[in-house]
């Protein structure tokens, strides 16, 4: 049977036109991307994990659900302070339940944008952010700004789908009737696609973006600019003379914005640009978020607890403070005794010295397939796929929530989706903690 | 030599990992390389393999090379990967994300064995175990 | 003046918050009642006194009553949050948020400090001797304003965001400093004897920043007006010649503040 508008679970593009035929043993994905495809396969694939496990005297052994959970609920509750890392490649129904969790024990809750556009969602809170739905731009623009982002790898359909090559309404020659320029130190695939590629230096996002406010405001940037960001001041009254002639400018930030030396205040200025160039035209910044539910957990955590990441409830309410109550620094700082990472491979992603650590604690991991944090962990709880296995909602990039239903079942008699798994754990932790 | 290491997705290792491949022959293939221009390339001697090193000089890790022009000198690139986050620096500057672009590093000819991910974490991360 | 004398014991595994060791919480109490006062181990509360040995009374008031932290406490957070009066004297390194939101009385760190040392900090002073990280005198996420008033002197190096948001109260580096010193400041004053990195003074709107040192990329956004020589800002004397530029023009009709910079370390502006 072919099922059609499927989500794709991988990336913030969230494509929900995907359409998947299951054969015996093999799955026929028509639309994703290379990347979206691959995770697709992971239905039927022979090395998705089935099995819990759990690590005993240093050896991984198969057992039973309960086991596993009755584990797990172990390490959580006889940790002083635990690390929940929500992953993002779940829904935001599981996400929540991890939530709770983190609140009854009085732990710290993150999500991947800690180690991705955290910054950003900073940025946004310190500037405001004159937003839009990816459809504005796709049938407004007639500029598109990549920033630090190479979209054509990070997230392969975007140009495709909503940024440069479809026609829009206002837009009605597609490719034709937009400019593109990408910012970026290296030469992308992204870049060499562009009109106007500014190559600058490493980190001296921030002095561009200010260098290009500055000549906004009708005043000559100062001269060290060029030799500190490797871009000549025409350049750059040449770039601010083609957003104030345009009709409609799509700015999209990637990690190279918001991860690079500057961090939230390269996302705040950019903003403030934005705010400002609307004096002039319609201007409007937006982030290409690399994992596809990496919005949601931001959405929820703030309207369920005020803060959109690095959530501590230590103190029995929610507090929030970056580089203080975020994953990366609770790890390095050795701030935490346990941890519980869901639907993100955390050890892959942060530096040796969190990651070390976070191998030396008692870790629970629930992950589709084996990657470094299963390695690591003390108890792997097998993840069911969202989207292609259970239903639920995912936020997009522009977030935008977007429900998906499943095409298939999940594999385990055990559990139905992540939010169930996760709510069995819970009632078991209780049941300790109350015992 | 002292370089900024930038770190990033490519569309391969994002299909490898997406598909659930890290512990693949071609993601290690993919990922554990580091991408550096042909001046910077000569200047360290045509080596087949570096050894990149952290700034605080406690962690480093061997990879391949590639040579590329979508980089200049000074700069390197590793993709998105177990191996690159080792030598990145950890320091959040007090917003949690780790200098995921623009990290300082050192890199070296090296003749160490380029591990896979599996061995990274199992050795590196996890000790004699 | 009556002294209180806390030594640490306990088992600090997890970084405690201690915003209860103030003078203004001691004051009145005996050395028993002091230990007695909860503090936070997050997520449970402990007595101070599995964490500290308490010698000494407080005194009738807090500007009576003297703190002694007797040892190195790096992760203990939030030491003199909050005080008004009396002093408190830690005779090593702290952890974060010292002297958060104090609006009077001293602290003196002999060691250094963690990050967010005097955050929004409204009177009194802040001394550390060492060397601290981030965010000195700065506004918590999201606030326009950073420290009112009092001072914080640095002998040692701090690194991002010092006096982020400042609007009042001065900020005195004996050392260096990294990026975004002074960002979005609307007033006071901040002094960087040594160097910066770079983003110095980014987005200000007021007030009057002065680096001794070098900085080594510059904000786009300044326009140089004039050079002055040995500036003196009451008792805070700046010797040399010093560049003055206004700015931030990046940051759109909305006042300016005054950068001087050192002439002589910074010939190529
Ligand atoms: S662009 Fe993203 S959401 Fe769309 S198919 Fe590719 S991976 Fe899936």
């Amino acid at each position: 049977m072919v099922y059609k508008n499927i989500i794709c679970p991988v990336c913030g593009g969230s494509c929900d036109d995907v359409q998947v035929e299951l054969k015996d043993g093999t799955i026929d994905v028509q639309n994703a991307c290379k990347m979206g495809n691959a995770k697709f396969q992971e239905v039927v694939s022979s090395h998705r994990l089935l099995k819990p496990t759990i690590r005993e005297n240093g050896k991984v052994k198969d057992v039973s659900w309960d086991e596993a959970l009755e584990m797990s609920a172990d390490i959580l509750a006889n940790s002083k302070r635990p690390l929940f890392f929500l992953g993002s490649e779940t829904s935001c129904e599981a996400q929540e339940v991890g939530l709770h969790i983190a609140e009854y024990l009085g732990g710290v809750a993150d999500s991947n944008a800690t180690i991705c556009h955290g910054p950003t969602v900073m940025g946004i809170q310190e500037a405001g952010c004159v937003g839009s739905t990816a459809g504005q731009a796709k049938n407004r623009a007639d500029m598109i700004i990549y920033w630090g982002v190479n979209a054509l790898e990070s997230m392969p359909r975007h140009m495709s789908k909503y940024g440069v090559f479809p026609r829009g309404y206002w837009a009605k020659k597609g490719r034709f009737d937009r400019t593109m320029v990408t910012v970026d130190p290296r030469k992308t695939p992204t870049a060499v696609a562009s009109d106007l590629h500014l190559q600058l230096k490493p980190n001296t996002d921030y002095e561009l973006l200010s260098a290009l406010f500055t000549i906004l405001n009708g005043k000559e940037p100062h001269p060290s600019v060029e030799e500190i960001t490797g871009i000549p001041i025409p350049v750059m009254k040449q770039t601010i003379e083609m957003m104030k002639e345009s009709n409609y400018v799509g700015i999209f930030v990637g990690l190279g914005v918001s991860s690079s030396y500057g961090k939230h205040r390269n996302i705040e200025i950019a903003l403030n640009l934005v705010k400002e160039m609307n004096n002039y035209t319609k201007c409007n910044l937006g982030a290409l978020r690399g994992h596809c539910n990496v919005a949601g957990f931001n959405q929820l955590a703030s309207y369920l607890y005020g803060y959109p990441f690095g959530i501590d409830f230590g103190k029995g309410y929610p507090r929030y403070n970056p580089g203080e109550t975020t994953c990366v620094d609770v790890l390095r700082e050795k701030d935490v005794d346990a941890a519980f990472v869901m639907s993100a491979d955390l050890v892959n992603h942060i530096p040796a010295d969190a990651a070390k650590y976070l191998a030396d604690i008692p870790m629970i991991c629930l992950d589709i397939a084996p990657c470094p944090s299963t390695t690591a962990s003390d108890v792997v709880l097998p993840g069911v796929i969202d989207a292609m296995e259970c239903d639920g909602t995912f936020y997009r990039l522009d977030n935008v929530p977007v429900h998906f239903e499943p095409f298939t079942d999940s594999p385990f008699p055990e559990t139905k989706s992540n939010e169930d798994t996760l709510k069995q754990l819970f009632a078991k932790v209780k049941a300790k903690k109350e015992a | 030599m002292e370089a900024l290491l930038n770190t990033g997705s490519t569309i391969d290792e994002g299909r490898l990992a997406k598909g659930g491949n890290k512990y693949s022959e071609d993601y290690k293939t993919e990922c554990a390389v580091c991408w550096v221009c042909a001046e910077d390339f000569a200047a360290l001697g045509c080596p087949e393999k570096v050894k990149v090193t952290s700034r605080d000089g406690v962690h480093s890790v061997a990879v391949s090379t590639k040579v590329t022009e979508s980089v200049k000198s000074g700069h390197v690139f590793i993709p998105r990967s177990i191996w690159a986050n080792v030598v990145v620096e950890p320091s959040t500057f007090s917003t949690g994300s780790p200098l995921y672009k623009g990290s300082p590093v050192s890199v070296e000819p090296t003749d160490d064995v380029v591990m896979d991910a599996e061995e990274i974490v199992l050795k590196l991360y996890m000790g004699e175990e | 003046m009556a002294e209180v004398i806390l030594k640490p014991i306990g088992n600090f595994d997890l970084t405690v918050e201690a915003e209860a060791i103030t003078p203004d919480n001691f004051a009145g109490k005996t050395a028993v009642e002091i230990g007695e006062i909860l503090i936070w181990q997050a997520p449970a509360q402990a007595k101070l006194s599995e964490f500290f040995s308490v010698e000494g009374n407080g005194g009738s008031s807090a500007e009576d009553t003297t703190i002694t932290i007797d040892g190195d406490v790096p992760r203990v957070k939030r030491i003199g949050q909050e005080m008004t009066a009396g002093k408190i004297i830690i005779k090593g390194s702290t952890g974060m948020h010292v002297g958060n939101t104090m609006a009077g009385g001293e602290i003196i760190v002999e060691g250094n400090a963690e990050s967010w040392p005097g955050m929004e900090m409204k009177g009194g002073l802040l001394h550390i001797k060492g060397d601290t990280l981030d965010h000195v005198g700065c506004a918590y996420r999201g606030s326009w304003h950073g420290m009112t008033g009092g001072r914080i002197v640095i002998d040692g190096n701090a690194k991002n965001q010092v006096g982020g948001g400042i609007s009042g109260g001065e900020i005195i580096i004996g050392g260096n400093v990294d990026n975004f010193c002074g960002i979005r400041m609307n007033g006071g004053l901040i002094v960087v004897k040594g160097n910066a990195v770079r983003t110095t003074a980014a987005e200000m709107t007021g007030g009057v920043m002065v680096v001794g040192g070098r900085i080594e990329k510059f904000s786009p956004g300044f326009e140089m007006e004039a050079v002055e020589c040995d500036l003196k800002f009451d008792d805070i004397e700046c010797a040399g010649e010093f560049m003055k530029f206004t700015g931030d023009y990046a940051i759109p009709q909305k006042g300016k503040g005054t950068l001087y910079v050192s002439y002589e370390n910074n010939e190529c502006l």
